[in-house]
């Protein structure tokens, strides 16, 4: 896979303005797709995304539900959503949120460089992050065969044998592209079967370099210098076994990125931002939520996309 | 044929026409055994292709490894492909790329050239570039790091930005690990991107704030 990203301006904001129309947090598919409509719409439009263009997308090594491209490189997606919010005039900036204050008619956005800027609008798209196991181990050998980022770190196990926790698209995904590299994928999932879509399922299991550890839980991450060993939990009946590994790579679900939020929006106790369902405005008026950060069923790109319309269409009819 | 897309082209020369100012010096080592190296060839080719875009900015002296391992060695290059972004004057800033810089690497590239064009005045916060500054013991920063990996550029950016504010002390280098699978698996790298000072005296992973960075650095002083 050789491409060439050209990444985002990370050394000058001298081109942002002061005010902006709606100010987006967060350049993943729903703060992209949000920034094309609210820039179609007429708005000045800021996006605000402090590591990578295009969220989570960037580490997903192919996308295979997104309408209109049977199969297209994670990467090759972020960049076009993000080229495509640029060609209708939306700014994109790498600077990332140090505060945020919300007051009357005006909501104004601290960066970590100490600038200030204001909207009329703030939309939240954060997204979120995986989640980690929090079992002995996890933290001791982060780094050292345990890794949340099949794309990143998967060339470290060539010909080798790695576990990948989990049983949803990501789980069975990312470890679908390890098999690509690893000499043995052994997918541990805490039920029967798969949640990941059937046709992922059915790939799996016809991978011969697929096996399986059903109704399993980690309890224990072990090693030496490096991670070798799982100790193995069967929930069914409650017997362990040590299960000799090079590599593990978790994929549980997803924590949100709403950390600098949660004083300002009503969440619920894991941390999601409770939005209207209709809106999508959070409990603090012309303050919308999109995407991944919400609390919704199912958090997937389409959806996230649809999100960010949906928050801004609805944005424009009352505050604009 | 190029590598790089006409759109990105197009793109780069934009962006190096509003963003670059003075010339840019890059030295070049790569060997003619393709089957050692399996991207001499093509760094060199994209690399040409980025110097084509600057509108005569960029100047690529380019060595063969070999027959003048003793101007590497003073650069810093120590595998190959390897190179250095020096400024007009050929001032070295131990801003050193060992492998090709393709992928989220890259954008590395691009913004290291601007920033060196610029007088390599890194947008590093004023008390982290004090302590940097106060280094007086030679400390190499290595990031090993994948072209795949998106949360990669930030950590060689980093190195390549404390060398610049203290080159006389600092060597800041990317090492793409996968195309040096000896050297990251001497360090134990299985997780990028991950930074190893000097030769593995202290080493961490992650992209990690630029203070929090500074600290891991120091920790080897």
């Amino acid at each position: 896979m050789v491409f060439f990203d050209l990444g985002g301006n990370k050394s000058s904001d001298t081109t942002l303005d002061n005010h902006y129309d709606m100010i987006i947090i967060g350049g993943g598919p729903a703060g992209l797709t949000a920034a094309i409509y609210a820039a179609r719409g007429g708005l000045k439009t800021l996006v605000l995304e402090k590591s990578n263009e295009g969220g989570q997308i960037t580490v997903t090594q192919k996308v295979e539900n997104y309408p209109g491209f049977i199969s297209i490189e994670g990467m090759v997606l972020a960049e076009r959503l993000a080229d495509h919010a640029r060609h209708f005039g939306a700014d994109i900036s790498t600077n990332g949120v140090k505060n945020l204050s919300f007051c009357c008619d005006k909501k104004s956005v601290t960066l970590e460089n100490d600038r200030q800027i204001d909207a009329k609008v703030i939309l939240i798209a954060t997204g979120a992050k995986h989640r980690r196991l929090g079992i002995p181990g996890e933290d001791t050998f982060d780094g050292k065969g345990v890794s949340y980022c099949a794309v990143c770190d998967g060339a470290f196990f060539a010909n080798k044998h790695v576990a990948v926790i989990g049983g949803g698209n990501s789980a069975v995904e990312e470890g679908l592209y390890l098999t690509q590299l690893a000499e043995e994928v052994t997918l541990v999932h805490r039920r029967d079967q798969l949640r990941a879509d059937k046709i992922l399922q059915e790939r799996a299991q016809s991978n011969p370099k697929m096996t399986f550890k059903w109704n399993t839980v980690v309890e224990k991450i072990e090693g030496d210098q490096f991670v070798n060993n799982l100790v193995l939990k069967n929930v069914e009946d409650n017997t362990t076994e040590n299960f000799a590994v090079d590599g593990v790579f978790v994929y549980i679900g997803l924590v949100p990125n709403s950390e600098l939020f949660r004083n300002l929006v009503k969440t619920t106790r894991d941390g999601f931002i409770l939005v209207d369902q209709q809106t999508l405005e959070t409990s603090m008026p012309g303050v919308y939520a999109a995407g991944d950060v919400i609390d919704k069923e199912l958090r997937q790109i389409i959806n996230a996309a649809a999100d960010g319309a949906t928050a801004v269409s609805n944005a424009i009819k009352t505050y604009f | 044929m190029g590598l790089l897309k006409k759109k990105d082209q197009e793109q780069i020369q934009k962006r190096f026409e509003k963003e670059m100012k003075d010339k840019v010096n890059i030295v070049l080592f790569t060997t003619e055994d393709s089957a050692r190296c399996q991207y001499c060839q093509t760094t060199k080719d994209v690399l040409e292709e980025v110097a084509g875009l600057s509108n005569g900015l960029i100047e690529i002296e380019h060595h063969l490894y070999e027959t003048n391992r003793e101007l590497a060695e003073n650069y810093g290059v120590d595998q190959v492909p390897g190179f250095v972004i020096l400024d007009k004057d050929m001032n070295n800033y131990n801003v050193i790329f060992h492998g090709a810089p393709f992928g989220h690497e890259f954008a590395t590239l691009l913004e290291d050239l601007i920033v060196i064009s610029n007088g390599a005045n890194p947008p590093v916060s004023a008390d982290v570039a004090e302590k940097l500054r106060a280094i007086d013991k030679p400390v190499k920063i290595q990031a090993f790091v994948t072209p795949t990996c998106p949360y990669c550029p930030p950590a060689v950016l980093t190195a390549h930005f404390f060398s610049m504010i203290n080159p006389k002390f600092i060597k800041g280098e990317m090492v793409e690990a996968s195309e040096f699978p000896e050297l990251s698996a001497k360090y134990g790298v299985s997780s990028v991107p991950q930074m190893v000072i000097n030769d593995g005296e202290n080493s961490f992973v992650g992209a990690i704030p630029e203070k929090d960075y500074l600290a891991e650095v120091l920790k080897v002083l």
